[in-house]
């Protein structure tokens, strides 16, 4: 099964519309892979359909990087009850 | 004066001061003043305390069916009847808004005004509006007013260019025989001294006044003339310093304190020539003049008046209390001037479709946060228009998210947050950024877009 990291890379990419060989977890949404303002809130959405869990909207609109989210959507799942 | 300059440390803080002693967000936001406001008035200072603005009976009066109706085609009997309810219903039972004025020249004149008498409202108290010719006061008796306007213009440019008379002094006379008719007829006259703000101060306009304060002398209290200040052509001033005859504060001081006239017979009259009617109105009332003279919705001979809703506001602001006015009639009457074809501009302050709306998407995340940020008062509870986002390309997902917000009614914790208005917001920005779209998205369009994009929440709230 793969990684929280891996299923969050592969959302980024395919809101984004980039190869998700090419995005890191250093990588921040905005600044380095161009995410305008639908489409954070539009990541946050799709975060939440594929793990099956409901975020804080202020929290999850304040991650910066693609790391950061694997670790908070990570944190959520376990306070969730949900298998990441 | 002292050009000193001044230090000013930061008060740093972590609890934020909102001011609220003076925005309080239940009401228009105060009016208040430091002190004494002072004008020279031949090279002398001269004090007026806006203190005294809580002890005065200010009030409002009105003038749609007069002026208001110089401006357009003449409403129906229907049509009067109901403003005139509406306008009670404002006003309140402590007479806010204290009179409104009447033609009595045709026979709907005199069936508006029965009618309107019928309904039993004790205000606005109904006062009739004639030329300045004598035999017009039969009208006025007939009707059973107390109370009439009557033309006494005080510029040359009506006394010898418009009326045609040979002196001053032959037009003065005129009028005081008119004044004497109305005396005789039981008949309260109230003075309308035209093109006030053009005429000669010391040489016609205070002879004048100073002449009809002595006959006022010789009659019943409630007979004694009332002077109306009307700014014919919008040229008067609210500047302090101003020179007369422009200046409002000037013209206002001249009636009331060197000649007497008193603050509760003393109504200014203006006209928007100049972008300068409501100011010049509230800035009557500072300076001693009890009455300001409004129509609904500004409408009025050329560039109108000042509005009746404004000074309702500027009334409350002063006040700091509703003073019995019920401020959600005002958008009734909007609603019904609308419904038989008056225009209001989409941004008129209060009642135009987009008074409250914004379209920037900034400004829709501060109204998610906290909707005082961006809303002049509380527009629900007394407008019942709650603020509103216009959905652009610039007004983001905080835009489309208050607005599904706004359309479902949700407050507070109940709100739906952005994250669920994603869909919503995708089809918005693709209308511009891939269709090419250059208008604005209508309420009924998006709506659809809601039903269609969040059926479960579509299907909780509006199922």
């Amino acid at each position: 099964m793969a990684s929280v990291q891996e299923r969050v890379i592969a959302v980024t990419a395919r809101v984004l519309g980039l190869d998700p060989a090419k995005i890191k977890p250093e990588h921040a949404f905005t600044v380095d892979l161009g995410a305008e303002s639908v489409q954070s809130v539009e990541l946050v959405a799709m975060f939440e359909e594929e793990f099956g869990i409901e975020m804080d909207e202020d929290e999850a609109l304040s991650v910066q990087t693609v790391g950061e989210a694997a670790e908070y959507i990570a944190k959520v799942c376990r306070e969730q009850g949900v298998e990441a | 004066m002292s050009e000193k300059r001044k230090s000013f440390p930061l008060v740093d803080t972590t609890e934020p001061n909102l001011i609220e002693e003076i925005f309080d967000y239940s009401l228009p936001p105060r009016i208040t003043f430091d002190g004494p406001v002072v004008e020279y008035i031949h090279g002398e200072p001269v004090r007026f305390d806006p203190a005294e603005l809580q002890s005065r009976d200010l009030v409002i009066t009105d003038t749609t069916f007069r002026d208001g109706q110089q401006a357009r085609p003449p409403y129906t009997v229907d049509q009067m009847v109901r403003i005139y309810d509406l306008l009670a219903q404002l006003g309140g039972p402590n007479g806010v808004i204290r009179q409104t004025e009447f033609f009595l020249y045709t026979k709907n004149d005199r069936l508006t005004l029965d009618r309107c008498r019928e309904l039993g409202h004790r205000y606005p108290e109904c006062t009739g509006w004639i030329r300045a010719v004598p035999g017009d006061f039969r009208l006025v008796r007939e009707a059973g007013l107390k109370e009439t306007g009557m033309l006494t213009s005080s510029s040359d440019y009506h006394i010898f260019q418009k009326l045609k008379f040979k002196s001053r002094k032959e037009c003065m006379d005129a009028y005081c025989q008119v004044v004497d008719a109305a005396f005789e007829a039981g008949v309260r006259p109230r003075c309308h001294f035209e093109d006030i703000t053009r005429a000669d101060i010391e040489g016609f306009v205070l002879p004048f006044a100073e002449r009809l304060m002595r006959m006022s002398e010789e009659v019943p209290e409630e007979l004694s003339v009332k002077i109306r200040l009307c700014d014919t052509m919008g040229f008067g001033l609210s500047f302090p310093g101003a020179a007369l005859p422009r200046s409002v504060p000037k013209l206002i001081y001249k009636l009331n304190r060197e000649v007497g006239v008193p603050s509760d017979r003393l109504e200014w009259h203006g006209h928007n020539d100049f972008h300068k009617v409501h100011i010049n109105g509230v800035t009557a009332w500072l300076y001693g003049c009890n009455a300001v003279n409004t129509t609904l919705f500004g409408y009025g001979e050329r560039t109108g008046n000042p509005p009746l809703e404004g000074a309702v506001m500027e009334y409350i602001a002063i006040r700091g209390d509703l003073c019995g006015i019920r401020t959600q009639v005002i958008n009734e009457l909007a609603d019904y001037m609308r419904s038989i074809g008056f225009p209001i501009p989409d941004n008129y302050p209060f009642v135009g479709k987009y008074f409250n709306t914004t379209r920037a998407g900034i400004h829709a995340g501060g109204l998610r946060s906290d909707e005082r940020i961006y809303n002049i008062f509380d527009t629900a509870k007394l407008l019942g228009r709650p603020p509103r986002v216009a959905i652009t390309d610039k007004s983001g997902v905080d835009g489309v998210a208050h607005w599904i917000n706004e359309l479902f009614g949700l407050r507070g914790e109940e709100r739906i947050n952005k994250i669920k208005c994603h869909k919503v917001a995708r089809w918005v920005m693709d209308q511009y950024e891939k269709e090419g779209r250059m208008t604005a998205i209508s309420d009924e369009e998006l709506e659809e877009k809601v039903r269609e994009l969040m059926p479960e929440y579509w299907a909780k709230y509006k199922g």
